[in-house]
Formats: structure tokens, C-alpha cells, sequence
């Protein structure tokens, strides 16, 4: 719902119960002004009554007519002093219809015989009246409504432009350009906080971005500069030929580290590139195809290891990601299987529109299966393996909807890649 | 043939000028963007390795002044940032090769003579070492004129050697070499042992002399003793 129509779905209904409300108490204290001055005009009929009683000693009705009618009725009993107020309808006999009357009874004694005297007076101008004046009332107080509701309406879209303004901005931020929004000064104080607030979030968001950018390509460059010193002064080094055997496997040692170490470096500055999303290109990438592709430079390896290999691919399974990562997620996939494989083990692979099935023989884990995809967890801890891999297809997962997951039946492990189910 | 090295980290420039001066090259070297340019534009080289990072500029533009010359060289960039986006841009602008920060010293040889052998397509297309003769644009070997049939394998590793001639080359340089450095070490010092089995046997039967060395420890060397 949106922000208007929620002020305005406030507004009206509060409008209508206070229009109720009003609409009802006018004509309520109207009708009892009314009934004020009727019942006056009665009390002023009953001394103008009991003047005439009092006078001719007798009651003539022809001296009134329909309309102020003096009604007398004898009482049987002793009389009782009462006067009392009410409504009721008469019959008009040329209008063929029943007209509201307020009556006014009291107890008299006429010709020495206790009456019930009823004075009544025709209510039906009062009730017109009434009835206009509220009609009139209710007619203007809504048309007073309707203006007041456009008014706001039309307010309230203009006071609130440069909030959407705001909005749609925001909403297409991207932290490619390097800069924040640069949102423009607003009036409106709220405005102009959030605004600035804004700005200065965003700003700091893209310096940051920015920064962490520069600072893994100059880590990179920082880092790798003295390995590559390394390796090549220990190159050098090899190539003289009066080192003992001895000396020359701690050279060996330091050229192997060194190496290491920079491949292990490169792998963290990929997982953290990931992370950061760095990766923006994207394309529809067949995985199927793309491990088809990736067989044959594999193909030496499973020769090597006499590995059988077998592919079924039923239907395709394509994901919208860079094809970098594609490339690193089949790579390091295959290798994983390669790696923990058997000499003379098989690997099967079935993709479906579903997902990626890679399974390989291979020796029962050592470690956690639920810790299988931690950086450096590795299956031998000495083993000259990063222990990144997984880490890496794990992490390229996350960040394109996908999961992975680790399963094994009688030392045939298997990776399942599927689709994620919340998009 | 000449080679320019320009690459500020003053060691690795002497490690890869004393590496290329070892194979017959004149090398020199300079640290800087401004000297680099200085030497392009009053010398001319057969191959220029160029960082991409350097103090005073950038190696990029290094290439768009030969490119801006006309200059016949050979240009092989050398940076540490991995990133694709980098090779795909020295390759745009003009460069022949990109290699990645750290490298193997025999493995920029290899590429710098794989580069002038591409650049001097008029002359000779064989290179020679005793009795071997590599035809490199038919992928031929030939031990006393008698052709010897090779795996695709087998002829990169034998090329590589023929690059690095009496040059100590490690095991994980070779492997390199060869699959790239997607693949485990320690299968592909399993592959690397029966590819250069297989080589030194397909070899020494055409009548050629064993000139594949082992070293311990380290790896092996291609010479005459």
C-alpha cells in the first residue's frame, strides 16, 4: 500500500465518522430545539386553556381547529394531577395521511368532572424544517469534505515528489560508478536529512568499495612482486651446480613455499573477490557443456589415474553467471574429484535441468562432511593441496543462487549443485 | 637479438637479464616508465618485457608508444594482477604475451623465443640442437633427418627443453608449462616422469644421445653433458 493511499484511507475514514457524528448530534440538538419551543407554545396554549376554563366554566371545541386541537376526555376516577410530553400521529383527513403531533396531557377538573385535557400541535412544519436544515448542513459539510480531500490529495503528492525523487535514485544506485548519489538539497527538512544522510552513506559505501577494489589489486601486486623475486633469485640459484644435496633440497623447499605460497595468496584473492562481487559480467552458461569442455584437458589426468569417466547429460542446465567463476566452479569441481579419486576409480556425472550431479570413488572423509566446504579443510593436512577449492565452488555458489551439497554411499562421494529455492 | 626489460623491482630485473643474457640475448633493463620510453624511442629491440605497474606510469602505455612507432618488436607483459580483465586489455592494445606474476624464469625464455620465432616467420622455421631438428611450424622432429613421431605433449616438452637449453628447469616449471596450474602437483610430477620416460626413450631409439638430465631434487636439464 502506498504511503497516499494509506493517508488517505486514514483520512477519509476518520472524515465519515466525525461527518456521522456531526450529522447526527445537529439533528439531535435541532429536533430538541425544536421540541423546546413547541412544547413552550403548548404550556402557553394550557394557561391560554385554563384562562378560558376559568372564564366560561365550560370547554368549546368549535372555537379550534384542526390544527391546535384541545382534546377532553373524562376521567372516571378521582383526579390525579399529572402533565406529561408526547408524540403521536393523527389522522389528516385531507391529506389521507397520518401527521406527527405533540401532544401536551395534564389532569383538569371542567364542570366539576376530572378531565384529561390533551393540547396538541402539529409537528410536521418543524419536522420540514428540521429536515432541510440538516439536508443543507450534510449537503455542504460533504461538498467541504470532498474540496478539503483533492486539496490534501494534490498536497500531499507535491510534499512528497521529492521523497520519491529519493527513491527511484536510490533504487538505481550502483556501486560500479564509484560514487555515491549526490542527491540534490530538498526544502522540506525530513527530506533534506534523509538526503544527506543518504549521501553520505552511499558516498562512504562507494570510498569504501572503492578502496577495498584498490587495496586487493595492490595487495596483489604488492605481494606477488616479492614471490616472483623469490623464485626467480632461487631459479638462478638452481642453476649453479656446486650446492650439495642437501643444500640443494632447502633451496628446493624455499622455491616449493614460495610457490605455494603465491597460488595460495592468488586463491584467497579470488574467494575475497568473489565476496565482494567483483565478478560483474554474466552470461547464460551451460554447464553441461562447459564439463564437456573441460573433459578433454582433463583427459591426461584420468588416463594418468586410469580413472573411468562417464557423462550423461539429459537436459541442460544453464545459470546466468560470470564465465570466470563458470570456468573456476567446473574446474575445481573436477579436480576435487580427481584428486580424492583412487588410481583406477571412476567419476560419474549427470546434469539435468535440475542440476549437476558429480560423483567419485574415493577413501571415507577424515574430516567433518558438514565442515567439507571450510577454508583449509583438507582431507590430509600435509598434503600440498590448498585446501581452497571447495571453499572457492562453495562461495561461487552462494553467490549465484546456487547449493551444494555433500553426500556419500559406500566410498562413492558425491557433489549434488543445484538450484537454491528462495530466489 | 635484443631484449628490453622494463620492470621497477630492480632484483627481478637483474634475475630476468641475467636469465635471457645466459640464452645469447643483449639485454638491458631499465626500472622506469620515463627511461623505458626514453629507450624505445632511440633504440630498436626484438622483444620488450614490460610491468604493468610501474613508479612513474603504467606498461600499458609503453605498448601504445611501440604501437605509436611502428615498432617491430615483440611485447611480452608481465604483470602481478591476475585479473582477466588485464590480459584481455594487453592483448587488445597490441601485446603478444601476458604472464602472471611470480613466473618461472625458463618459462618467460620459452615464451620470448616461441614470440621471435613467430616474428621472424621469413627466416629458418627449424631450430637445431645436435642431431635434433624441431620443425615448429609443422610440428616435426627430426633426429639425424629421420622424423620422429611425438605426442602433442611429448613436442611442447621437448620445445620447452630446446628453449632452455643448459638450463636447470624445475619440475613444477615443466608441469606449468604443460597443463597450466590447474591441475594437482603431485599427479602432474607423476605425468611429467612418464612424458620425459616416454620423450628420452622415443629419442635415444632414433639414434639420438640422452641429453635429458635428471637433477635431484630439483628436476631436469637439457645438454650436451
Amino acid at each position: 500500500m502506498k504511503l497516499f493511499d494509506r493517508t488517505n484511507f486514514y483520512y477519509i475514514v476518520f472524515s465519515v465518522v466525525i461527518y456521522i457524528l456531526v450529522g447526527v448530534s445537529f439533528y439531535l440538538v435541532v429536533e430538541r430545539v425544536i421540541y423546546q419551543e413547541v412544547e413552550d407554545r403548548l404550556k402557553v396554549e394550557r394557561r391560554d386553556f385554563e384562562n378560558f376554563i376559568g372564564v366560561h366554566g365550560v370547554w368549546d371545541e368549535s372555537c379550534y381547529f384542526v390544527e391546535n386541537k384541545i382534546e377532553l376526555t373524562p376521567l372516571n376516577d378521582t383526579l390525579q394531577q399529572f402533565a406529561a410530553f408526547k408524540d403521536t400521529l393523527l389522522y389528516n383527513r385531507y391529506n389521507n395521511e397520518y401527521v406527527p403531533f405533540r401532544e401536551y396531557s395534564f389532569a383538569r377538573t371542567v364542570n366539576g368532572v376530572p378531565h384529561k385535557v390533551s393540547i396538541r400541535k402539529s409537528l410536521i412544519e418543524s419536522k420540514k424544517l428540521l429536515k432541510s436544515i440538516t439536508g443543507i448542513m450534510m449537503v455542504v459539510l460533504s461538498l467541504g469534505l470532498l474540496i478539503l480531500f483533492i486539496f490534501q490529495r494534490r498536497i500531499a503528492r507535491r510534499i512528497w515528489a521529492p521523497f520519491y525523487d529519493t527513491l527511484t535514485r536510490a533504487r538505481s544506485f550502483d556501486l560500479n560508478e564509484g560514487k555515491g548519489l549526490s542527491l540534490t538539497k530538498e526544502q522540506i527538512f525530513e527530506f533534506n536529512e534523509l538526503n544527506s544522510v543518504l549521501n553520505k552513506v552511499t558516498d562512504k559505501i562507494a570510498r569504501d568499495y572503492t578502496s577495498l577494489k584498490e587495496f586487493t589489486e595492490n595487495a596483489s601486486h604488492e605481494i606477488q612482486t616479492p614471490l616472483a623475486l623469490i623464485n626467480s633469485r632461487v631459479e638462478e640459484l638452481i642453476q649453479q651446480r656446486n650446492f650439495s644435496d642437501e643444500q640443494m633440497r632447502w633451496i628446493q623447499d624455499i622455491y616449493q613455499s614460495a610457490l605455494r605460497l603465491s597460488k595460495l595468496h592468488q586463491a584467497l584473492l579470488l574467494l575475497s573477490k568473489i565476496e565482494h562481487g567483483q565478478f560483474f559480467e554474466s552470461e547464460t552458461m551451460d554447464l553441461g557443456r562447459l564439463i564437456e569442455q573441460k573433459l578433454e584437458e582433463f583427459e591426461e589426468i584420468f588416463n594418468h589415474k586410469a580413472l573411468r569417466v562417464s557423462v550423461t547429460l539429459t537436459e541442460p542446465f544453464t545459470v546466468q553467471m560470470s564465465p570466470v567463476l563458470a570456468d573456476v566452479l567446473i574446474t575445481n569441481l573436477l579436480n576435487n574429484a580427481v584428486k580424492h579419486n583412487v588410481q583406477g576409480g571412476e567419476i560419474n556425472i549427470v546434469v539435468s535441468a535440475a542440476g549437476v550431479a558429480l560423483s567419485n570413488t574415493g577413501a571415507s572423509l577424515t574430516t567433518n562432511p558438514e565442515r567439507l566446504f571450510e577454508r583449509f579443510k583438507k582431507q590430509n593436512q600435509t598434503s600440498a593441496s590448498l585446501g581452497l577449492g571447495l571453499a572457492i565452488v562453495k562461495k561461487i555458489c552462494d553467490s549465484y543462487h546456487l547449493t551444494i551439497n555433500y553426500g556419500v554411499n559406500q566410498n562413492l562421494h558425491t557433489l549434488q549443485l543445484g538450484r537454491s529455492q528462495v530466489l | 637479438m635484443k631484449v628490453l626489460v622494463v620492470e621497477d623491482e630492480v632484483g627481478l630485473a637483474e634475475s630476468i637479464a641475467a636469465h635471457l643474457t645466459k640464452d645469447g640475448f643483449i639485454t638491458e633493463t631499465v626500472f622506469s616508465y620515463e627511461a623505458a620510453v626514453e629507450k624505445i624511442n632511440l633504440y630498436t629491440y626484438d622483444c620488450v618485457v614490460v610491468d604493468i605497474n610501474l613508479p612513474d606510469g603504467i606498461g600499458f602505455d609503453i605498448v601504445e608508444t611501440l604501437k605509436n612507432l611502428k615498432a617491430s618488436s615483440g611485447i611480452i607483459i608481465i604483470s602481478a594482477r591476475n585479473a582477466l580483465e588485464d590480459k584481455i586489455k594487453s592483448l587488445d592494445i597490441g601485446s603478444d604475451d601476458y604472464l602472471t606474476k611470480p613466473f618461472h624464469l625458463s618459462e618467460l625464455n620459452a615464451r620470448v623465443k616461441s614470440l621471435l620465432r613467430r616474428r621472424h616467420f621469413g627466416g629458418s622455421n627449424e631450430i637445431a640442437f645436435q642431431e635434433i631438428k624441431v620443425n615448429y611450424i609443422a610440428r616435426k622432429v627430426f633426429v639425424n633427418n629421420t622424423e620422429v613421431a611425438l605426442s602433442k605433449k611429448e613436442y611442447d616438452l621437448l620445445l620447452y627443453f630446446m628453449s632452455n637449453i643448459d638450463v636447470a628447469l624445475t619440475k613444477s616449471a615443466m608441469a606449468e608449462h604443460l597443463w597450466g596450474d590447474n591441475i594437482d602437483s603431485a599427479d602432474s610430477f607423476d605425468m611429467l616422469y612418464s612424458h620425459i620416460k616416454n620423450l628420452r626413450k622415443k629419442l635415444t631409439d632414433k639414434g639420438s644421445k640422452d641429453y635429458i638430465q635428471s637433477i635431484y631434487g630439483i628436476g631436469y636439464k637439457f645438454a650436451k653433458s
